[in-house]
């Protein structure tokens, strides 16, 4: 029976979604599956973990875990990887799990593979699928070694319902910190918006929105639907949207139910974040906007005058 | 403060890509500097023009990528290294970064830039791994670098919840997101003196190794087979009175999409 690992996805002292659609993944497999959570107060999440999906969980929870560092993360996981003895260890798609996967993977000497968006297993042979080239190609990467680190892309797999585990709650020792790079600050982009990796509707905008002023009309939108708000580069490198809110290959990768695209051009680059969506609506003023190749429903049209009638017609609609 | 910084030549990601029998058709395609490393390339040549740094280029591939190192030297890098070796068939992430290790053991480098990822792996591992091989402090996703003494930089990274400041003794390798910089276009002065310019060319056994020795031999992954990726199939294009168009999707929406 295979074994996998999981590192628990946790915000704000929240345990995100993303845990048991992993856990779930790994069931499906029929392997053993075990959690390692990193941070500081985060051993009140062990009832949340076990419910999750997880037999074990490794924890290391101390007040120096509380900001995130790449070090001591991977020194975590290997901590935990080796006492369970496991044949995978998946990353949830973060920014963290970028980081450490790798470095994770060089100390255990196991393979590493980024952005998966599908697993097999046959007896000891790990296969995985991932889109490459700006998500031009899928590849099928066959592993040679006998484990596999993983980052699951966001969207890949479901979490099941009904899914359980067990409390099994291992404390994992403290890692020394890393003195060669120290963390002093993070300027939290925290809008009080909802993450875009939790949103069941993303509305992003684009350059079509102009300045400020169009930002904060298609922003309105977002409001009305509790989305996610996010933004194509353009709007980001001109300074009106936060880093944290881009979406794309160098940004979020996301995948909600539903996808708006408001005065984007659908550039390679964007779509690589945000074709996984499960309906995409785009409104562009330019029918020849590459944005329409890949939307279910196309307004072509001037956001300015579009993005009100849009508002008005879905309060209608949802009452 | 002597600078590595790694440049990759890879598929124009802007062209169309065809597959067939599993392998992509080499016909067609166009190669490029991977994006991010020429981030990378500028910034060295930043901490170059503002902190006296020297900066050293170094690409893994055949003698094609010397259109792409002289770009590089006419961005102004002041010295390029080449790898070439027959023997590399397909390395994976940790072979390149064995070999990268050899490079950098062989000058006495301070600081490592590379792409935060290549743009036809789009990985992100190499630096990564790199830094891990040489036990050398790593940050990734690096969106700014200023020097703060001879030790130590100060960069900023985008994180899950923001922008983390951080502070790194040198010698160390960073990774970089395209939002570092935006590259400059070289001048004519620069291309032409670009042109002159020397490229040190190297194999595995110059470099004092060889294909087994960087784990090139068994790599600890390959691509078994490349697939088209599922392109979405374009939907429902509306055209007109703006009013009319936008309640019709709308309906659509909720009751053939299903989303409210
Ligand atoms: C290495 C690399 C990585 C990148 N990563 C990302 C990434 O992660 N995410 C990302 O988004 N981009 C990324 N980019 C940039 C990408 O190539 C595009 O430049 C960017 O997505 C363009 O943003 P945009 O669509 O908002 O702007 P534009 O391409 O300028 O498009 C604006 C659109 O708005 C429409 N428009 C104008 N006025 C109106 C109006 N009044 N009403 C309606 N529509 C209107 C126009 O017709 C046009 O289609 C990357 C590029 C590189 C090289
Ligand atoms: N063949 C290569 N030659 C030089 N640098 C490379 C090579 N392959 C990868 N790199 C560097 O490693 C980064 C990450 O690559 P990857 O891990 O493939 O996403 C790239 O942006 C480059 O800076």
């Amino acid at each position: 029976m295979a074994k996998i690992l999981v590192i628990a996805d946790i915000k704000e002292g929240v345990l995100k979604g993303s845990t048991a659609e992993l856990l779930s993944k790994a069931k499906a497999l029929s392997a053993q599956t075990a959690v390692v959570a990193i941070g500081s107060n985060i051993e009140s999440l062990i009832a949340d973990m076990a419910a999750a999906g997880s037999d074990t969980q490794y924890i290391a929870d101390d007040k120096s875990l509380e900001l995130f560092s790449a070090g001591p993360y991977a020194a975590c996981v290997v901590a935990a990887a080796q006492q369970f003895e496991a044949d995978m260890i998946w990353f949830g798609f973060s920014e963290a799990g970028k980081a450490a996967a790798p470095r994770v993977a060089a100390q255990l000497n196991a393979a590493c593979a980024t952005e998966i968006i599908d697993v097999t297993l046959e007896g000891e042979q790990i296969q995985v699928i991932r889109p490459a080239i700006a998500g031009k190609v899928i590849q099928r990467i066959q592993v040679n070694t006998q484990t596999l680190v993983a980052v699951v892309r966001a969207g890949a797999f479901e979490a099941t319902p009904g899914i359980t585990g067990t409390q099994n709650m291992v404390k994992l020792s403290i890692p020394a910190p890393d003195l060669k790079a120290v963390i002093k600050q993070i300027l939290s982009d925290a809008s009080g918006e909802i993450d875009l990796a939790d949103a069941d509707i993303v509305v992003s905008v684009g350059r079509g929105a102009r300045d400020q002023a169009g930002i904060d009309l298609v922003r309105e939108l977002a409001r009305d639907l509790s989305a996610g708000f996010g933004s194509s580069r353009a709007m980001v490198d001109g300074g009106f949207m936060a880093h944290n809110k881009q979406v794309g290959q160098t940004g979020k990768i996301v995948a909600p139910t539903l996808y708006m695209a408001i005065g984007i051009s659908g550039a390679i680059q964007h779509l690589a974040g945000m074709t996984g969506s499960k309906t995409i609506l785009a409104v562009n003023k330019d029918p020849e906007a590459p944005i329409f190749n890949v939307a279910d429903y196309g307004i072509v049209g001037d956001l300015f005058e579009v993005i009100p009638i849009l508002r008005q017609e879905i309060k209608k609609i949802r009452g | 403060m002597k600078i590595l910084t790694t440049v990759k030549r890879v598929v124009d990601v802007e062209l169309n890509i065809h597959i067939e029998n599993g392998a992509i058709v080499e016909d067609g395609l166009q190669y490029v500097i991977n994006a991010w490393d020429e981030n990378g390339v500028e910034a060295a040549v930043q901490l170059k023009e503002n902190n006296n740094a020297q900066t050293t280029l170094v690409s893994i591939g055949e003698q094609d990528n010397t259109d792409m190192i002289r770009k590089c030297y006419a961005m102004g890098i002041e010295d390029a290294i080449l790898i070439d070796d027959p023997a590399l068939v397909a390395p994976d992430a940790f072979a390149y970064a064995g070999i990268l290790q050899k490079v950098y053991e062989k000058g006495d480098y301070d600081l490592v830039i590379t792409g935060k990822q290549a743009q036809d792996t789009d990985s992100g591992q190499t630096g990564i791994i790199l830094a891990e091989y040489l036990q050398l402090p790593c940050v990734s996703n690096v969106i700014s670098i200023e020097v703060m003494d001879e030790a130590h930089i100060r960069v900023s990274r985008l994180g899950d919840s923001g922008t983390e400041i951080v502070e790194i003794t040198l010698p160390a390798v960073v990774t970089v997101s395209d939002s570092i910089n935006e590259p400059r276009l070289p001048a004519m002065r620069g291309i032409m003196m670009a042109k002159k310019k020397k490229i040190q060319v190297m194999d595995l056994a110059a470099l004092g190794t060889s294909v087994e020795a960087v784990g090139g031999a068994a790599p600890k992954s390959e691509v078994a087979e490349f697939m088209k990726s599922k392109t979405r199939q374009a939907g429902q294009k509306f055209e007109g009175d703006a009013a009319q168009i936008t309640a019709q999707v709308v309906e659509l929406l909720a009751n053939e999409a299903k989303v409210f």
